[in-house]
């Protein structure tokens, strides 16, 4: 940091100033003091909380929709249809806070703590598959920065959890090519600028995709990941629809090269 | 340094004028305690198993404790807060953020400031929390909010209850507070800022910095801050506050979520800043006590007074 370099009249003034005041006050003591268990409740305080926390714990049991396939995250070799669903809600909830397009959401599927298992969907459920206080984020990148993403994605963790893309591998471990498409089929313009969804978590560099990281324009929307999920299934509860996992192939990847990709030995 | 000398140079004419006047009207010291949360985020309860080495911290209830012991200790006491109260459990979801303010009126907060996420439901519902708050039943009075680089005149009910400034006097010492918030671009949508501007912070706190040492002849400046505490250069924070606004005592930090051990002294043109931030969702409180002793030439050199207990 440069030094400040008072002119002589401001130096004038200050120092007059400082002398009405006469003082400089100095810190005598400083500290964190941490809250933990070992401090009292205050009684009155807690007398307001407790119903509370009764009635926000009531809501956890309550019933949101009915899931009668479940939603999973999918074993070794099956696509994480959970996550996609995950994304798809990303991304429809960032078009709603924009009123634009946004082609393309990724999250990362370690954030998804646990399955939705199939029958009745609770608000507990949700919070068990989404326990972080995660924001969805909207950034901008180039269609080259969108596939490089995916590309990062697949040789991390064998494609993280997305939507609006369709990614196939084809070769051999040893050589092998990738193909980013729009969901569509129709070929992504490495120079178009688009909008995408993902978490503050993924954006401010956690984790799988560093290309995240080089996003311009954020705009954090202030809705917790979790809320855009609950909120979809009150609205899918609301039309009297039920929650179904999204149809898979949005990434397709030789066994042997997600072999390659788990052990580690995988480049592209 | 330079400062120093200037003082010696200045001649004990003017030094020994100041003094005598000084020795007459003021008591000998004064002294104050800052008490402070950052990004408390609605943790009304604290944080449930499973949430790494914060499991079990936090707690409005508790910190309610803490706090009231620490006054019967200390006496003098300033409780403040940098922001970003709203967002992050579902007791937001719920209450929309009434309780969360409700409740820093009765842990018995003196003043806070406007983070981006406490506009998250919109100026509507952020004026109706506290709104809420100030219609409480409560022995403790409202707790004011302070910010100095919005400019509220699309947003009558809000400018009402957000002042550029304050003054708070106790024995032998009288305190200013002011605060910033972070710009809105890419943290608030437009829509829940409908009204309100944003003007650079540096500018915006050098007029009322120098207003509250000058005209309101406080000795202590603290500003309650949710810039962040070190955006490398990229936008103002307050790392960059002291070299670009003399005069702060004590800036009050949030936004960045960052756990700091000890507030980071900052040399600046009048002394040094003391700048702190202590992690997010209630799970620490800062402290920093100050102390100034009035028309002492040690005090007036800027050198250090002797720590209090």
């Amino acid at each position: 940091m440069p030094s400040v370099k008072p002119k002589p009249a401001s130096l004038l003034l200050l120092a007059v100033v400082s002398l009405c005041r006469a003082a400089e006050p100095p810190s005598v003591k400083t500290e964190v003091l941490p809250i933990t268990a070992t401090i009292s409740d205050d009684a009155d305080i807690q007398k307001v909380i407790m119903p509370l926390a009764a009635e926000i714990k009531a809501t956890f049991d309550q019933p949101l929709v009915q899931a009668p396939q479940g939603l999973l995250r999918g074993r070794r070799g099956e696509e994480n249809l959970l996550g996609y669903w995950v994304a798809d809600v990303m991304r429809q909830s960032a078009q709603g806070v924009l009123g634009s397009p946004v082609r393309f959401a990724i999250t990362n599927a370690g954030g998804l703590r646990s399955n939705l298992r199939p029958g009745q969907v609770k608000v507990a459920d949700i919070f068990e598959l989404m326990p972080f206080e995660n924001e969805l984020v909207v950034i901008e990148l180039t269609g080259a920065e969108v596939i490089q993403a995916v590309r990062e994605s697949i040789i991390r963790r064998g494609g993280e959890p997305c939507s609006g893309v369709r990614a196939v591998v084809e070769g051999t471990p040893e050589k092998a090519e990738l193909k980013v498409t729009w969901e569509d089929g129709t070929p992504i313009d490495p120079a178009v600028t688009v909008k995408v969804a993902t978490s503050d978590y993924l954006y401010g560099g956690g984790d799988s995709i560093p290309s995240l990281k080089k996003g311009r324009k954020p705009f954090t929307t202030g809705l917790t990941l979790r809320q855009i999920l609950l909120d979809q299934c009150g609205s899918l509860a609301k039309g009297r629809k039920e929650l179904l996992p999204p149809p898979p192939g949005r990434y397709t990847i030789p066994v042997p090269i997600q072999e390659a990709i788990r052990d580690k030995k995988f480049s592209l | 340094m330079e400062r120093r000398d200037f003082l010696a140079s200045l001649g004990a004419a003017t030094l020994a004028s100041h003094l005598s006047l000084g020795a007459a009207e003021a008591p000998a010291s004064g002294r104050i305690t800052l008490l402070h949360t950052n990004d408390t985020h609605s943790r009304i309860e604290p944080f449930g198993p499973g949430n790494g080495n914060l499991s079990g911290l936090g707690g409005v209830s508790r910190r309610a404790t803490l706090v009231r012991q620490l006054r019967a200790q200390l006496g003098p006491v300033l409780l403040l807060d940098a922001g970003d109260t709203f967002q992050g459990t579902p007791y937001f979801n719920r209450y929309k953020g009434r309780l969360d303010y409700q409740l820093m009126r009765m842990v018995g907060y003196d003043a806070g400031t406007l983070g981006n996420h406490d506009f998250d439901n919109g100026v509507g519902l952020l004026v109706e929390a506290m709104e809420s708050m100030e219609k409480l039943q409560h022995k403790n009075p409202p707790f004011p909010f302070v910010n100095c680089n919005f400019d509220f005149k699309g947003a009558p009910d809000l400018a009402k209850r957000v002042r550029p400034y304050l003054v708070r006097e106790f024995p032998g010492l009288k305190v200013g507070i002011t605060g910033v918030g972070v710009a809105f671009a890419g943290l608030v949508a437009p829509k829940n800022h409908e009204g309100i501007g944003w003007r650079d912070p540096y500018e915006s706190l050098r007029p009322v910095v120098q207003r509250l040492r000058e005209v309101e002849k406080v000795d202590l400046v603290v500003v309650l801050s949710h810039l962040g505490y070190n955006l490398n250069g990229t936008a103002p924070d307050d790392l960059q506050m002291p070299g670009q606004v003399p005069g702060i005592d004590a800036v009050v930090g949030g936004h960045t979520h960052t756990f700091l051990d000890t507030p980071t002294r900052v040399p600046q043109a009048r002394g040094e800043t003391l700048v702190f931030q202590v992690g997010f969702g209630g799970v620490n409180l800062g402290r920093m006590d100050f102390a100034v002793a009035h028309g002492t030439l040690r005090a007036a050199s800027g050198s250090a007074l002797p720590l209090l207990g």
